[in-house]
């Protein structure tokens, strides 16, 4: 069997992944699968590792040890004989193409219009014509609600608009995965339902997703697997309302009796 | 609490005329007696000193005024604005590619980049103009060799490297190291977030330099790049060290030493040089309102 692919029928599949930033030893062996269509939502303590394991999935983290698999292709390398050779910056852009990224500071492109933040992807990433990308945008914005606004810069925006443009500009790439970090952390409370409502209708119209966010509400409902983190690890993990409801590990126990 | 669409004068939006119109605060305007006070002083000094240089014979106004645009001046505005331009445009070039190159993973390409700085920020630009004079005395004839092997082309240094060519390379190396600093600052103020969403794109590198993070750098980028063209201005003055003579301040020296008359001519170079940089300025204004898109400090342009 070709070692670069595994044959599962898992979209997202992490081994044992292990990330060390200098001394510190920031994931200790995590495993990760999700299936296509699933939402699998991560929370945990601030510093838990649960966004670094995010970064590493669309390879924005290098990690140290372990293998990633999307929709069983490897990552990052081309594995021969247990040796690991880096693929060229050119093949690591294809492989993120698969992916689409939502940051917890929405980073949209300050320098560009709402709808030309939306294009970007089709246009400058796949070469699509103009006017294809512009429609694609249009789309685009008007299912996040935003169908008036894409002539605003970012600036002109709310928190949550801006993020809801975010949504639509990974969106745009048509992924496979959409990698959420914590996307609602940065938002001003009222704004955070509108976010939450996007994110909850894709994932209603069957986009497979890892969610990481401090909304345990927004996990219960939405999530379909929940991973609980801590120092690197995940500590629990299974249906997020049996977590939720009844957490077995003590951090498990400890982490929710502080945010519920 | 009924909307009147008549009385509505704006003619944008509808507005909810109350009953009870609001009595609006009544206010007086501060008086400013200092203000008024230091424009007068002001205006006296001014006249006084136009007065002073005006009327007084020592600058020789006739003569300011018979060679503001004589035919070696105006050839000089032309050879010290092309020397700026092009010399300008080669520093960018160079910065350019060095800042790239200080941003690489290959040590031997970044060492490169910071020699070059260290090298031309270090020595004084009068000192690299001179040696670029020099360079066709040091090196007669240059020629294409195959590494100990025959010679495939060789050519007289002179009809290379001529005084135009050689005034160019060295104001713009010189002023690539400086603009260096000045691009890596600029690239150095972005947010690493926004490339990492480019990333995330599966943008390649090139175009995450190009599209993403350039465009945001000018806006840091311009207003010390725009100092430095108007630096570069009056630094062509420099190029007689190479010698190079015909930019304006060689042409006005010259007018001036063959009158005995220092100062008129002076004032001719001065009004010059005063008047490419007020364009330069203008450039400058509509290069920032352009790269401000987003978060321009300038009245952003209706949609």
């Amino acid at each position: 069997m070709d070692m670069n692919a595994n044959s599962s029928e898992f979209c997202v599949e992490m081994q044992n992944i292990h990330k060390f930033y200098g001394l510190v030893h920031a994931l200790k062996g995590v495993d990760l699968k999700v299936r296509r269509g699933e939402v699998s939502v991560a929370i945990g303590p601030s510093g838990s590792g649960k966004s670094t394991l995010l970064r590493c999935i669309n390879q924005l983290e290098n990690i140290s040890a372990g293998r990633i698999f999307l929709k069983g292709e490897l990552q990052g390398f081309t594995e021969r004989a247990g040796r690991f050779h880096p693929l060229t910056p050119g093949q690591i852009a294809a492989q993120r193409r698969l992916t689409g990224m939502v940051f917890q500071r929405f980073n949209l492109f300050p320098h560009m219009t709402a709808l030309e933040n939306v294009m970007e992807g089709p246009s400058y990433v796949k070469g699509w014509p103009k006017e294809k990308a512009r429609a694609k945008a249009h789309d685009l914005l008007d299912r996040v609600g935003l169908g008036g606004l894409g002539s605003r810069y970012p600036g002109q925006l709310s928190g949550g608009q801006q993020q809801r443009v975010a949504i639509a500009r990974a969106l745009a790439m048509d992924p496979e995965v959409m990698l959420f970090d914590e996307p609602t952390s940065a938002l001003d409370p009222e704004l955070v339902g509108e976010v939450l409502e996007v994110i909850k209708n894709l994932a209603t119209s069957g986009m497979t997703m890892v969610v990481v966010t401090h909304e345990i509400g927004f996990a219960r409902e939405v999530g379909n697997h929940l991973i609980f983190m801590d120092q690197g690890q995940v500590v629990e993990e299974g249906y997020p309302r049996e977590i939720l409801e009844h957490p077995k590990n003590p951090r498990t126990i400890a982490f929710l009796s502080k945010v519920l | 609490m009924t909307l009147s669409a008549k009385s509505v004068e704006t003619g944008i939006a509808p507005v909810l005329i109350e009953n009870s119109p609001v009595a609006r605060n009544v206010v007086i305007p501060r008086r400013h007696p200092g203000r008024f006070l230091a424009v007068v002083i002001l205006g006296i000094v001014v006249l006084q000193v136009l007065q002073a240089v005006v009327a007084n014979p020592n600058f020789h106004w006739d003569i300011y005024l018979t060679y503001l645009f004589a035919p070696q001046v105006i050839r000089g505005v032309g050879w010290t604005l092309l020397l700026t331009v092009v010399a300008m445009s080669v520093a960018i070039t160079v910065a350019g590619l060095l800042v790239i190159l200080r941003d690489r993973d290959n040590p031997v390409l970044r060492g490169l980049a910071y020699a070059w700085v260290w090298f031309f920020r270090g020595t004084p630009i009068y000192t690299q103009l001179l040696f670029w004079g020099l360079f066709a005395v040091l090196f007669p004839t240059l020629s294409l060799t195959i590494p100990f092997g025959p010679q495939i082309i060789t050519v007289e240094t002179k009809y290379i490297l001529t005084p135009a060519l050689a005034a160019i390379l060295g104001l713009g190396f010189n002023e690539s190291a400086y603009l260096t600093e000045i691009f890596r600052a600029g690239f150095n103020s972005i947010d690493r977030g926004q490339a990492e969403a480019a990333q995330a794109l599966g943008m390649g590198q090139s175009k995450i330099w190009w599209r993403i993070l350039m465009p945001q750098a000018m806006r840091v980028i311009i207003p010390p790049t725009g100092n430095e063209a108007i630096g570069m201005l009056k630094m062509t003055s420099l190029v007689l060290a190479i010698p190079f003579t015909l930019d304006l301040t060689f042409a006005t020296n010259a007018i001036s030493n063959r009158l005995y008359q220092p100062i008129p001519l002076l004032m001719v170079a001065g009004t010059w040089y005063l008047a490419i940089t007020s364009v330069l300025m203008v450039g400058q204004y509509y290069l920032e309102r352009y790269f401000g898109k987003g978060v321009s400090v300038h009245p952003a342009r209706a949609e």
